[in-house]
């Protein structure tokens, strides 16, 4: 028989052997290249997007002046500017809450009832219009709205033709057809971003445990009463996570607004017009500050509500 | 209530009205390619033809997009894959000081909106003076997608179990024969699932890609031309179709690949 | 003769979590040794430093005399049967028991032929192409067994090797692990938390306790002479009697243990008491008898009561009857206190 230990064999076993002594030094060789990324590429951008936000445009050069300044993000609040941040706050909103109540029973049959194959349709009916293209589901809803579309198709078909063009006719939200009004940017965005609000409500709906209901209705409580003081606040925490996502989605984005929706602009169109024919890249930069400095005062709200745990 | 109950009738009607409400404009999609009326979007369709897919094969402008838009795919999905496993790699191994930390920075690119990604890059671009080119867009989809294979690969590395590498190392495995032999036969599946939900996601990216791709168009940036300035309708239903489908059949691809396990390829998106 | 296994004052600390402190330990070569303990006494912690998978914080491992301090897991001479046998799910049978020698480069024909002896040696001949998922748990941990000799390891290290098998299998398991460990003359070094299973198999026990070993010893002595309250407590169903039990009980001011099995029931014995509970155990009754003079004994297994086992085919009193109870003027085992 030989020794108690084999003789090393090559760089392979020596270099096991350095990491076998030295264990932080393999998890720092496999954390470098990633990091290095995220934290050049990334992060690297992130501070590059700030520090372009302090700077400024010379009015009649039109060229960046590298020099600290918060005139910049002063012009954010001039009316014009800040109408578009008002807009676009009030869209997330309307957004968020309308998603919140079109994901409940969706989220609450597939937590809840669905069990074996329905289970699996309920995953993959949610999962890949998720998945599937960003631009083709908007290029849908263009088809669906346009005005010699399918939706005033089916409304004179019905006799509703006028209702349409009554809520048409609304002032703010009304507008020549639906694919040029809010309401049809509104449908877009709650569209594209349904299954966002769904699955994390999916999920903390899965871990409310069924005897807890069953406890409620023992102790006499109807259907609905079970639903709004027990059901109800334990997806709360999956709401919030999805609302994270809704919110901060719509606030990021210029695609739908541009395609479908009035010549308003959303921060998103700001930002892309800003920076590319405006060639006005740091008030560009300050407008996408906007929506991290909001989303970070919602992160926070949302981490005391215990929203992270559903994630 | 019990846990074997019945659903009532209007939540199931409004289970399934919510399904429908998320398959039902994709449709309209496939319908629109065989419409015979191309400066409408005129419901019902006047007529039907499957002339326009002969028009779109035949369109000149098509195919430098495609090609750009599968190459940054391949080489962003190829980059994603190796550093998203080096970090599961890392991160399953031990518990270490700055772990939510770096859990958070791979989430980010992905968590906040796009235009923040894309405003941010094209801020760096315009500090270094970088011009614009295939690279500029790889840069951008590598890293939104590497938060997509380290979701998987970190749920396949949990499972996998320490005591499974420690047999390994156990039976005179050193840490290159473990990996070759036993980490990477268990990881490959996730990580296939991965790196297809990855190239998903970059050949349908648009919103970052429009800041980092200056003049070049990828095919999701030639559909947004044409949705803003129509010329053909029906052949943007033709290409919409060819990018529907070439993101549909890796995801479904990476469901069956990932199904059975506790992970959820895509969860994370 | 040079020892298999030593540990010179080895601790292993996580934090302030002292898992193992300052143990010495020696195991000789060809012994069937056993680590028993509670879970968190440190025992899996001592196995997984002689295979490696932890380091001492300070002390030393020698395996054959030889220092381990800077030899990784893949270079010891030593192969562990793991607990959750750690089959990989992805390899046949016969390609997990070859896995070790394909590492180190010996050719596919050799080592499947080494593969098929090992699986014939273990009796799994023909299951060779199977995966590890279509076989029984006994059959996974005897495929587990297979993969690790297949090495020719100085040392088997066992990780409570028959936890997962239902009764019946552990029985047959203990004989043939306990054959298997005479045929070959390896080391086996087995972890345990069930002290049955450490004293029919081994021949030496070493009883953990809080990181530390309480005891080591022929499992007679671990059984007859347990050295400290904790060993007496843990390994069997022994009386312990606090140190005015063992006075008023006829011996020293000291703390003691006194088998059940060593008592008998016999008129005119050393103390009376009253029978309150009798657990019928199929080879004997165990009666609880409370000897109303004495203190409550501290210890939770006896509730102010002693343990009297009384063979099969013995007369049992009822509850309730009054007995005499008298034993063996060496049955009083005295003990050190905890150290």
């Amino acid at each position: 028989m030989s020794g108690a230990a084999h003789p090393a064999r090559g760089p392979g076993d020596r270099l096991t052997g350095l990491f076998w002594r030295r264990p932080k030094l393999l998890t720092a060789l496999l954390l470098l290249p990633p990091l290095l990324w995220l934290g050049v590429v990334y992060i690297g951008s992130l501070v590059a997007l700030l520090v372009q936000s302090f700077y400024s445009i010379d009015q009649f050069s039109g060229l960046v002046v590298p020099d600290f300044t918060l005139k910049t993000y002063a012009e954010l609040l001039i009316p014009s500017n800040f109408d578009i941040i008002v807009r676009t706050v009030a869209m997330a909103a309307a957004v968020t809450l309308a998603s919140v109540v079109l994901a409940f029973p969706v989220a609450y049959f597939a937590a809840r009832y669905a069990k074996g194959r329905w289970k699996a349709v309920f995953y993959l009916g949610i999962m890949l219009p998720l998945w599937s293209s960003y631009l083709v589901k908007v290029y849908a809803w263009k088809l669906i709205l346009a005005k010699e579309g399918i939706v005033t198709w089916a409304a004179e078909g019905i006799g509703a033709g006028n209702l349409l063009n009554a809520v048409l006719a609304l002032p703010v939200i009304g507008g020549n057809s639906l694919s040029t009004s809010y309401i049809g940017t509104f449908l877009v965005f709650l569209y594209v971003w349904l299954p966002y609000m769904i699955l994390p409500m999916q999920a903390s709906l899965e871990r409310v445990p069924t005897s807890m209901l069953e406890a409620s209705a023992d102790l006499g409580a109807g259907n609905w009463r079970t639903l709004r003081s027990v059901i109800l606040p334990l997806a709360l925490p999956g709401v919030i996570a999805g609302s994270i996502f809704t919110f901060s989605l719509t606030l990021g984005d210029y695609i739908i607004p541009q395609i479908v929706g009035s010549s308003r602009f959303f921060i998103g169109q700001a930002v892309y017009s800003l920076q590319g024919t405006a060639g006005n890249i740091p008030l560009a930069a300050a407008f996408a500050v906007v929506p991290i400095a909001i989303m970070l005062v919602y992160l926070t709200i949302a981490r005391k509500m215990g929203a992270f745990d559903a994630l | 209530m019990h846990s074997d109950a019945r659903p009532p009738l209007a939540l199931t009607l409004a289970a399934i009205g919510g399904l429908l409400f998320l398959h039902m404009p994709i449709v309209l999609i496939f319908l629109y390619a065989f419409t015979t009326e191309d400066r409408s979007y005129q419901f019902p369709p006047p007529g039907l033809t499957t002339e326009w897919f002969a028009v779109a094969w035949n369109r000149a402008d098509i195919w430098p997009p495609l090609y750009l838009s599968l190459r940054v795919a391949a080489l962003s999905s190829g980059l994603a894959l190796v550093l998203g496993t080096l970090c599961a790699a890392a991160m399953a191994r031990a518990r270490f000081f700055g772990r939510d930390t770096i859990s958070l920075l791979v989430v980010l690119p992905i968590a906040l909106p796009g235009i923040i990604t894309g405003m941010s890059l094209r801020s760096a671009f315009a500090i270094g003076d970088i011009p614009f080119s295939t690279f500029t867009i790889v840069l951008g989809h590598a890293t939104f997608c590497i938060v997509i294979v380290y979701n998987n690969a970190v749920a396949r590395f949990r499972r996998l179990g320490a005591s499974m590498l420690e047999a390994s190392a156990d039976l005179g495995a050193n840490s290159f024969q473990t990996f070759r032999h036993v980490i990477l036969p268990n990881l490959g599946s996730a990580l296939l699932a991965g790196g297809m939900l990855a190239f998903a996601l970059s050949f349908d990216e648009v919103i970052v890609t429009t800041f980092t791709a200056g003049q070049q168009s990828t095919l999701p940036i030639w559909m947004l031309n044409e949705l803003v300035r129509p010329r053909q309708r029906p052949v943007t239903n033709v290409v919409a179709i060819v990018v529907f489908v070439a993101t549909f059949l890796p995801i479904l691809a990476a469901y069956y690949l990932t199904r059975g396990a506790e992970e959820t390829a895509g969860g994370g998106k | 003769m040079t020892p298999a296994v030593e540990f010179q004052s080895v601790s292993r600390h996580f934090g302030a979590v002292k898992a193992v402190d300052r143990v010495d330990l020696t195991i000789a070569e060809g012994s069937f040794f056993a680590m028993l303990g509670p879970s968190g006494s440190g025992k899996t912690t001592c196995l997984r430093l002689i295979s490696g998978f932890e380091m001492p914080t300070s002390g030393a491992v020698r395996i054959f005399g030889e220092d381990m301090g800077t030899v990784p897991p893949n270079r010891r001479h030593v192969n562990t049967v793991f607990q959750d046998y750690a089959l990989f799910p992805h390899m046949s049978v016969r390609e997990n028991v070859a896995y070790g020698l394909m590492v180190k480069g010996v050719d596919r024909r050799s080592r499947e032929a080494r593969a098929e002896e090992m699986l014939a040696l273990v009796k799994l001949d023909g299951f060779g192409g199977r995966r590890p998922a279509q076989l029984s748990g006994g059959q996974r941990q005897r495929v587990a067994l297979a993969r690790a000799l297949v090495n020719e390891p100085r040392v088997l290290l066992l990780d409570e090797p028959l936890g997962a098998l239902d009764l019946k299998l552990r029985e047959a398991m203990q004989d043939e692990l306990k054959s298997l460990q005479q045929r070959l003359g390896i080391t086996f070094v087995f972890v345990t938390h069930d002290q049955g299973e450490a004293l029919s198999m081994a021949d030496r026990v070493a009883v953990f306790n809080e990181g530390r070993v309480a005891q080591v010893g022929t499992p007679e002595d671990i059984y007859e002479r347990p050295a400290t309250r904790f060993v007496a407590d843990f390994v069997g169903s022994s009386n312990v009697l606090a140190p005015a039990v063992t006075e008023a009980f006829g011996g020293p001011r000291a703390w003691a243990s006194l088998r059940p099995e060593a008592i008998r029931l016999a008129p005119g014995g050393r103390v009376r008491g009253t029978v309150t509970g009798a657990r019928y155990l199929g080879a004997g009754t165990r009666l609880e008898v409370r000897t109303g003079a004495l203190p409550r004994t501290p210890s939770d297994h006896h509730d102010g009561g002693i343990a009297v086992l009384v063979p099969a085919g013995a007369a049992v009193p009822g509850v309730g009857a009054e007995v005499a109870l008298d034993w063996d003027a060496g049955a009083l085992h005295l003990m050190g206190e905890e150290p």
